[in-house]
């Protein structure tokens, strides 16, 4: 968890794999590297088993992107398809039971910080639907309860991806699916609210269409964690098998649903907002100034 | 046999959005090259794919089609790509990518 473990051990470079030489010597560890520079250095996501144009997996790519210190960031992940991915990465990746991602968090980001004192280590938990708003509910909701600073992200495709089809909580209602043959009989839940009456201090919807929107919440909810409290990025990933979308037609998809159901939006409490401005230099939270001649009016 | 993206030097660096290198769900799939554009004497790089980490989803062809509107993306059969970039036979530099084309068959 530094920059020291991402070098090559004297006398072993010429035996490692080139996908490791690619890393350390062209990867984003230690420099600021952003979306649009896509395609021109190595990313620490390698080749993984997840779907042929899932965008779970896209979302997952631009979210590595977007760690703002990845030498210094651990992420934690459950059950699911996301972490077939998340775990082929050049992070250190924890995974548990189904569904206790926010508790072994809360335990290692308070670990990290008895550890290494003030010197920000980030921990990034990306879990389901299922794992987050069913069977991780309890351990979620106590951790956003007891302000644990760490970043919860939830994949929501809307389903139990990886076995087979079943609805979650997050599944829409009235939604056929492979495993629930006569359709949802309840509501979408309504996690954003949630997060935000048990205390989160940074909200936000996304969809893996607007790569730069992605790095920039993630950005936000990653850094406002170190110090101010939970943060939570809902984002929607859509599930091209169970839902039967054309993979060349994920995209168009996305843009659909998130002009219907997903539109972007964003919470960020006053405190949050202070601390990016004070600590990271961010401008968008400044007052804005008057627009010139309006107050003669 | 299977379908590979292969995306024509020509249309897109004409254009050198660097869109699809966004929007590939696969890392370091489709990456970026300055020579590739300038060797045609155009002014900007070129995408291009490794096609031993491509999928085949061709995702990359609706967003250069419907967000790029430049149709420089295609799905062809990787038996009939003579030439394609593999992941082996690229290297990085500061801003970029170089990479020697070779026979994805291993011929
Ligand atoms: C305790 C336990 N129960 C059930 C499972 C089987 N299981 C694995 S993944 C999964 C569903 C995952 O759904 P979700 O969290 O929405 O993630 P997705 O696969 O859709 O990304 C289940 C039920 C398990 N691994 N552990
Ligand atoms: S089953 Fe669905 S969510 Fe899982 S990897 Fe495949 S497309 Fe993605
Ligand atoms: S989207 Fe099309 S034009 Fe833009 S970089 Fe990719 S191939 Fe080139
Ligand atoms: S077909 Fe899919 S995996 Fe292959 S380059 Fe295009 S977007 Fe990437």
């Amino acid at each position: 968890m530094s920059l020291d473990y991402v070098k090559f051990s004297s006398g072993f470079e010429k035996f490692m794999p080139k996908e490791y030489r690619d890393m350390v010597e062209h990867g984003p560890f230690g420099k600021k590297m952003s979306v649009s520079q896509m395609g021109s250095f190595k990313e620490i996501l390698e080749e993984h088993p997840m779907c042929a144009g899932c965008a779970m997996t896209l979302f997952i790519r631009l979210a590595m992107i977007a760690f703002p210190n990845p030498e210094d960031t651990i992420t934690v992940g459950t059950a699911g398809c996301g972490r077939l991915a998340i775990s082929q990465a050049a992070i250190p990746f924890v995974y548990g039971n189904y569904g206790d991602q926010n508790g072994v968090a809360s335990g290692l980001s308070r670990g990290l910080r008895l550890r290494f004192g003030d010197k920000p280590k980030d921990v990034v938990v990306m879990a389901g639907d299922g794992g987050t708003a069913d069977i991780g509910f309890q351990q979620v909701l106590h951790s956003w309860f007891r302000k644990e600073r760490f970043t919860t992200i939830m994949l929501d495709n809307e389903v139990y991806g990886n076995t087979g089809g079943q609805e979650s909580g997050m599944t829409n209602r009235g939604a056929v699916l492979k495993m629930a043959p006569l359709g949802k009989k309840f509501e979408k839940m309504d996690m954003l609210q949630m997060a935000k009456v048990a205390g989160c201090a940074y909200v936000a919807t996304v969809v893996p269409n607007n790569p730069r929107r992605v790095e920039s919440v993630i950005k936000k909810a990653v850094l406002i964690a170190r110090e101010v409290g939970s943060t939570y990025i809902q984002a929607y990933t859509s599930c091209n098998i169970e839902y039967a979308i054309p993979t060349d037609k994920v995209m168009e998809d996305a843009k659909n649903v998130e002009n219907d159901r997903y539109q972007f939006s964003e919470y960020i409490t006053d405190e949050a907002k202070q601390f990016l401005t004070e600590r990271y230099g961010y401008k968008e939270f400044l007052p804005k100034p008057a627009a010139p001649g309006l107050s003669k009016a | 046999m299977y379908l590979v993206a292969h995306i024509d030097v020509e249309i897109c660096a004409s254009k050198s959005c660097k869109l699809c290198t966004q929007y590939c769900p696969e890392a370091n799939t489709i990456q970026y090259s300055e020579e590739m554009g300038k060797e045609k004497g155009f002014k900007y790089g070129s995408a291009y794919v490794a096609v031993d980490r491509c999928k085949g989803c061709a995702q990359c062809v609706w967003v250069c089609d419907n967000m790029a509107k430049n149709n420089a993306i295609k799905m062809i059969m990787i038996d009939q790509l003579p030439m394609a970039a593999l992941t082996d036979n690229i290297t990085y530099s500061d801003k970029s990518t170089i990479a020697v084309l070779a026979s994805p068959a291993g011929g």
